[in-house]
Parts: structure tokens; sequence; C-alpha cells
């Protein structure tokens, strides 16, 4: 009886650990609408495919490694930036050889607005509001 | 929690396992009176019904951290009150308060890393105080400062100073300057320097315990700088940082002091009286707890010196089993695990929680495969079990760190004073 008690107390440490992990495994897709929020609920979109912004400091480059890639010659292995503060999105040359144009303007450091067209080389993006589909 | 049944549910069931816990005390622990087991339940569940109430004060994306920190305390309290005989143990009760309150400063003061890269500099002073403090007041080759009614560690308050001086700089990765002929990065001479210094100093005060621990933060957040950006990933300078720390790590053994050379190549069961004191009636009261335990305060160990910090995964093992003294390192693991299941939204926070995982695994395992007879003993606290008033706190506040990784926020410190002056302004093609 008393050896059945202690090993009820070890079970129930371990079930109260999966009840904890669980809740935060849960909790996983409230935490998107919460960085939704965070980021102003937007996205990088090309002729072809739709970038997510999932986290602060977001690389867009040629590297295979890159969070956003490029595959095009005149785009950078490393070339720019993406930062969020208070909701806002920057962006910012780490170094590229062709730079980056904001609407047509080149630029070092600057917040992006909703619906800017940012070239990389010859690679256009478009800064937008997150789409539902 | 944003689902308050999720939260409601955490609550239930850290405080029925507590509840669970303290039954088991009651019914196969040696106390000489009722009393004693009564103090030991107002404390745990009153500790643990307090915080579920102060928790959601905070605003969070999540608190699992919260729980697993509150959940092991709590186990934490039960055991160091049952070692000897049933009895609450108010000090390591009051510390594990202290370990609750320094994890809600570190969560407020890491959540932001606009705000902590402006204060880098402080972080780097900071070290450095602590380290003139224990030159000047601990005393001969000693880490500690004995102020009477209790011992401080300065030397344990360096770890989550460390932690934070290395994810601060990790953004200042893009900013190289050339010198010689070099691409040299300020930040990583001064982390490199910062780090020689401390395991240089570690070892000139006999403190060789702690010196694995700052490597193994080093190294993690070494690992994350030189994949910053993720593509740039050297292959190249990882084998040579490999080759240096494996040098580093043999002359290290050659040139250790003559204890340290003992310890490592002891054969404790050659000799149980002295160098293999320790570990040997470690050991013995491990085999002799079995899967069950012999029941909470019915031990031996608590004989033995240091049986509450260096060996508390051994004393625990004894009176509580084997299963139990497993089951609170898993707890353990799972709580440092967490930043696995909501990822950090930026290398500041991926590189704090990679530094503090480093730090807690590294001490979890010189305890545990120390007390084993695994590796050399080291005499290193297992986090949060271990008694000791410095290593709770500096524990608690590497704790706040995680928990600020899974609830980060993205805002600029001085964004009022800008809102104020300058208004919204467009960029004009």
């Amino acid at each position: 009886m008393d050896l059945a008690i202690c090993a009820a107390a070890a079970a129930l440490i371990d079930i109260t650990a999966l009840i904890i992990i669980f809740a935060s495994y849960s909790e996983k897709h409230s935490g998107k609408k919460v960085w939704g929020k965070i980021t102003s609920d937007m996205e990088l979109t090309d002729e072809s495919r739709i970038y997510n912004l999932e986290c602060d400091e977001i690389l867009i480059g040629r590297h295979a490694s890159a969070d956003i890639r490029l595959q095009d010659m005149s785009v950078s292995r490393y070339h720019a930036m993406l930062n969020v503060t208070d909701g806002k999105w920057m962006i910012t040359d780490i170094g590229s050889k062709s730079g980056i144009f904001v609407n047509g303007v080149p630029v070092q450091h600057t917040r992006l607005y909703e619906n800017d067209v940012i070239t990389l080389g010859s690679k256009r993006l478009i800064f937008r509001k997150r789409r539902k589909n | 929690m944003s689902n308050p049944f999720f939260y409601f549910l955490s609550c239930v069931f850290v405080a029925v396992s507590h509840g669970a816990m303290l039954f088991n005390v009651y019914t196969n622990g040696k106390y000489d009176s009722i009393n004693d087991i009564i103090a030991l339940c107002v404390a745990v569940i009153g500790l643990d019904a307090v915080y579920f109430i102060i928790m959601p004060f905070f605003k969070q994306r999540t608190y699992a951290v919260d729980f697993m920190l509150l959940f092991i305390l709590n186990m934490s309290v039960i055991f160091q009150s049952c070692f000897g005989g049933v009895h609450l143990d108010t000090k390591h009760f009051i510390t594990c308060i202290a370990a609750l309150v320094s994890c809600r400063i570190g969560y407020v003061l890491c959540r932001n890393h606009r705000w902590i890269q402006t204060k880098k500099k402080f972080l780097w002073a900071g070290i450095g105080i602590l380290l003139v403090v224990i030159l000047l007041f601990t005393g001969d080759r000693s880490m500690w400062i004995d102020l009477g009614f209790m011992s401080i560690q300065p030397s344990e308050f360096i770890k989550p100073l460390l932690v934070l001086a290395c994810a601060t700089s990790i953004a200042e990765q893009m900013n190289k300057h050339e010198v010689h002929g070099l691409n040299i990065v300020y930040d990583n001479v001064i982390i490199f320097g910062i780090v020689a210094f401390v395991i240089v100093f570690q070892w000139w005060c006999r403190d060789l315990g702690s010196i694995p621990t700052f490597a193994a933060i080093y190294a993690s957040c070494f690992f994350l700088r030189i994949c910053y950006p993720k593509a740039k990933f050297s292959r190249k300078t990882l084998i040579i940082a490999g080759s240096v720390v494996g040098i580093l790590g043999i002359v290290a053994i050659i040139l250790a002091p003559a204890y340290v050379k003992d310890r490592i190549f002891a054969d404790i069961w050659s000799d149980p009286d002295a160098n293999g004191y320790q570990q040997t009636k470690a050991l013995i009261a491990i085999a002799e707890g079995g899967w069950l335990g012999k029941g909470p305060g019915k031990g031996f160990l608590h004989e033995i010196f240091a049986y509450e910090s260096d060996i508390v995964f051994a004393t625990i093992s004894e009176e509580w089993g084997l299963l139990f003294a497993i089951m609170t390192v898993i707890v353990l693991i799972l709580m440092i695990a967490m930043p696995l299941v909501n990822p950090p939204r930026s290398y500041y926070h991926g590189t704090m929680c990679a530094g503090v995982c480093a730090a807690f695994t590294m001490q979890m395992a010189l305890n545990i495969f120390g007390s084993c007879n695994m590796i050399p003993f080291t005499g290193v606290t297992l986090p949060f079990i271990s008694a000791g008033g410095s290593s709770m706190v500096t524990s608690g506040i590497m704790t706040g760190m995680l928990v600020a990784a899974q609830s980060p926020v993205f805002k600029n410190p001085s964004a009022k004073q800008k809102k104020s002056s300058s208004g919204k302004k467009r960029r004009t093609a």
C-alpha cells in the first residue's frame, strides 16, 4: 500500500509534466495570432510565392539557408535583413552588391509600409497584409 | 495561459501532484509530530496558491515554464524538508521564493531585446564589478563572501550576466571592422576576453567545478555566433574551435592541481574514506534506495557532508527512490526544453535560451554523473533542487530568461519620445 502511494505520486508528477507540455503545445495556434498582432500581420510576396514573416530578424538572400531565399544571381547571398519593432517592419541592407530599392528609391535602412515594392537586384517583392487564404 | 481551461487544469495538476507527494510523506515518512507535516503542507500548497493568483498579473503568451518552475521548486521544498526527518526547511523555502521573484525580474528585464541591447555595456561592467568583489571581499582564493548569517557566492551571478552579454551582442555580427587585414567583430573579442578572464579567475580561485558551466555557455553562444545569420555557418571555424578546446582540455588536465588530478584518476572504492568518501556513500545510498526509496527522512546520507547540495541526487534516490530522482531530472529537462515547443522569435531570444539550456544541462550532468562516479566529482549544484541561495537566485533569473523568450516583446524603448517629437513620417519617392 505504501509503495503504491509512492508510485502513484511519481506517476502524477509525470502526468502533470505532460499536461503542462500539452497546454503549451495547444498555445501554438494562439501564439501565431499574437505574433500576427505584434507584426501587423504582414507578408512578402513575389510573382510566384508568398513568404510568411514568422520571426524578427529575417534574412533575405540567395544562400540556401536564408530565411527568404531568392534564387537569382543579381541577389547577394546575404542581401537584406527584416526587423520588427512596435509592429513596424524595417529593412536593412547587410552589405549587398546591388543594393535595396523601396518604391524605386535606394535605401540602406528604412521602414516598410503596406504595399511597398522592394527591389533586390532584379527581384521584386511586395510587402502587404496577410491574405486569409 | 491564453486558454483559461488549460491554466486551471495546470494549476489543479501541479497542486494535486504536490498533494500526492505530501501524502507519501505522511504515509511513508519519518516524523516526530503531525505538526511538521501540516507546516510543510501549508508552505507548499500555500506557495502554489499564491503563485497561481499572481501569475496572471504578468501578461504572458504562455505560462508553461512558470508552471514547471513552481512544480520543481515545491518538489524541492518537500525533498529538502524530508532529509533526515520531516521538518519544514524554512531557509530553503525562502530561497525558493527568492528564485520565483528573481524569475519574474529576469522575465521583465530580458523580454525586450531592443531595450537590453542599449544596456550591453552595463552587463560587461556588471561582470567586471563581480570579479572585483570576489577579489576584494572573499577569503584567500575563495569564491564565498561570509556575511555571518549567510554566505554568498558572487561568481554564480556572473552566469546570467554572461548569457545576456552573449545574447545582446549576437546582432553585432554584421558590424565587422578590418584590423590588420582581419575582419573583426569587437563584441566577439570582448565576450571572448570576458570568458577567458572568468575561467582563468575561477582556476586561480580553485573553483574548477564552475568552469565547464561557463565554457558551456560560451560554447553554445559561440556556435550560434558563427551561424549568424543562418547562412554564415562555417564548418572550418567549428573544426578549428573544437580542436582548440580539445588541446586546451588536455593542457588543463596536465596543469591541474594535484587534488584535481587525484579526483580525475581516483578509484573511489580503493579509497572510500578520503577521495571517494562522498561518492561511495552516495552510490551505496542509491543502491539501498532502490526504485521507490526507503521513505522520506529514513535515509542515512543526510549525515554526509553536502548531502543537500553536491550529492542531492543520491539523497533523493535513497529516501524517495530512483524513480522520483529521475522524474525530477526529467521535469527539469522538460522545463529547459520548452523553447522547442514555442520557439524563440529572434536571434537574441534564441541565444539566450541556448545559453540557459547549456548552463543548466552542464550543471545537471556534473552533479548527477559526479554523484554516480561517472565523471570526477565537481561539487556543482543541481539547479533548483540543491540547497543554496546564490545558486537558486541565479537559476531563477535564468529561468526568467526562458520565460522572456516564450513571451517576447518587440518594442522600441524610446518609441514614446520619438512619437511625440516626429510623428508619422512617410518616405517619399
